[in-house]
């Protein structure tokens, strides 16, 4: 009997230092968690829950939102440190994503205008880089929620691009980072791109589907939503 | 006190982590074929939840490391010794108190509620009890134990 009680005391006593380890193994997990995780660590980040909650079920390739076989492709020029592209990301093109895109008909494809400055092709570039994880959607959005003045220095900081490719979701931040190392030529081929369809200020817009024949329309910049339905009608 | 007889408590723990098996594995499959385990009712908290950056560490899926979890958990219910007992507790008390934060970064990070990460946390909670209770009403019954130690 007192065998037993000996027993049950020395086990007990192994159970509460045990204890210890298993709670300082819980914490190695959490600061593991939170140091991968997607509040941006240090740097403090906006709307990074709305926006992804808003993506979500959205499929995305590269740069491209929505179905890949969606039959109208509609590509948006756009610097990421302007603020009019920012407020067609908030209010113009949501509408359009909810709708047309949800449903397959239209897909975006984001290009990059780097007309504002240096900055912009850095940004660009690590845009770009999230979208070979699927991610450049909502690292573009997180971007705009969160833009600074423009040339300020953000744009260009690899702290800022890290802390909004970990927001977005980028899962392989290594691959992120060699990736985006030799995206700059891509980011100012866009930009010429943009030129040679004639656009020069940001964001513009192109469609094309079967209603055009396949054929490119140079939409420019449409204003509103209803603008940009009426575009994406013409071409359907 | 009295407890529940432990072969009661060893099906328990054995029946909740297969469900908990079962649960982290639908999670791992459907993350690893590109997919989110689908939400029921077609919220679309599920894939919120499956695309941040938190569900994984270290590179490491979470949902594998559930995956392992529990299969040790399943595991703990087929012996009746005091260092397995021991193991299954701190297991269980491990596996409840991560849960516990990845449910805080889903509530207050993420801001989105998986359904299939919910039934993995009340899972969790229910096997550190049983595993709890089977460690205070039957440690130290097995003499090899204290021998060993």
């Amino acid at each position: 009997m007192k065998a037993d009680s000996d027993r049950r005391q020395r086990l007990l006593q192994i159970a509460a230092g045990a204890v210890f380890l298993a709670v300082a193994l819980v914490l190695v997990l959490v600061v593991v968690s939170s140091s991968g995780g997607g509040d941006g660590g240090d740097t403090k980040l906006e709307g990074v829950a709305a926006v992804n909650k808003s993506l979500a079920g959205y499929p995305q390739e590269g740069s491209v939102i929505g179905k890949l076989s969606a039959p109208i492709e509609m590509v948006e020029y756009g610097d990421l440190q302007c603020p009019v592209c920012k407020h067609y990301a908030e209010d113009i093109l949501p509408p359009i994503l909810e709708k047309q895109v949800k449903q397959g008909v239209v897909k975006v494809d984001f290009r990059y205008m780097t007309i504002i400055g240096k900055e912009s092709i850095a940004a660009g570039a690590a845009a770009h880089a999230a979208g070979l994880q699927h991610r450049s959607w909502n690292f573009i959005e997180i971007f705009y929620r969160n833009q600074g003045e423009e040339n300020s220095g953000y744009a260009g900081d690899d702290d800022f691009l890290e802390a909004v490719a970990k927001a977005a979701g980028v899962k392989d931040l290594e691959k992120w980072n060699e990736d985006r190392e030799g995206l700059d030529k891509w980011v100012e081929e866009n930009q010429q791109e943009a030129e040679a369809v004639g656009f020069s200020g940001s964001p513009s817009f192109t469609v094309r589907g079967p209603g055009s024949d396949e054929e490119l329309v140079a939409v420019g910049t449409p204003g509103s939503t209803a603008a940009l339905e009426e575009a994406i009608e013409d071409v359907r | 006190m009295s407890f529940p007889d432990e072969g009661i408590l060893r099906r328990l723990i054995a029946f909740f982590a297969a469900l908990g098996l079962g649960v982290a594995a639908y999670i791992a499959i459907a993350e690893a074929g590109g997919d989110a385990p689908a939400c029921l009712a077609g919220g679309a908290g599920c894939q919120t939840v499956s695309e941040s950056s938190y569900s994984h560490v270290a590179g490491i899926d979470i949902a594998v490391l559930g995956i392992v979890g529990y299969a040790l958990l399943l595991a703990t219910a087929f012996f009746a010794t005091d260092g397995v007992r021991l193991a299954g507790f701190l297991l269980a008390l491990v596996g409840f108190g991560y849960s516990v934060f990845l449910t805080y970064l889903e509530i207050f990070k993420i801001e989105a509620i998986c359904q299939w990460c919910v039934a993995s946390a009340v899972l969790m909670t229910i096997l550190f009890l049983l595993s709890a209770t089977r460690l205070i009403g039957y440690g130290g019954t097995d003499p090899e134990f204290a021998h060993e130690s």
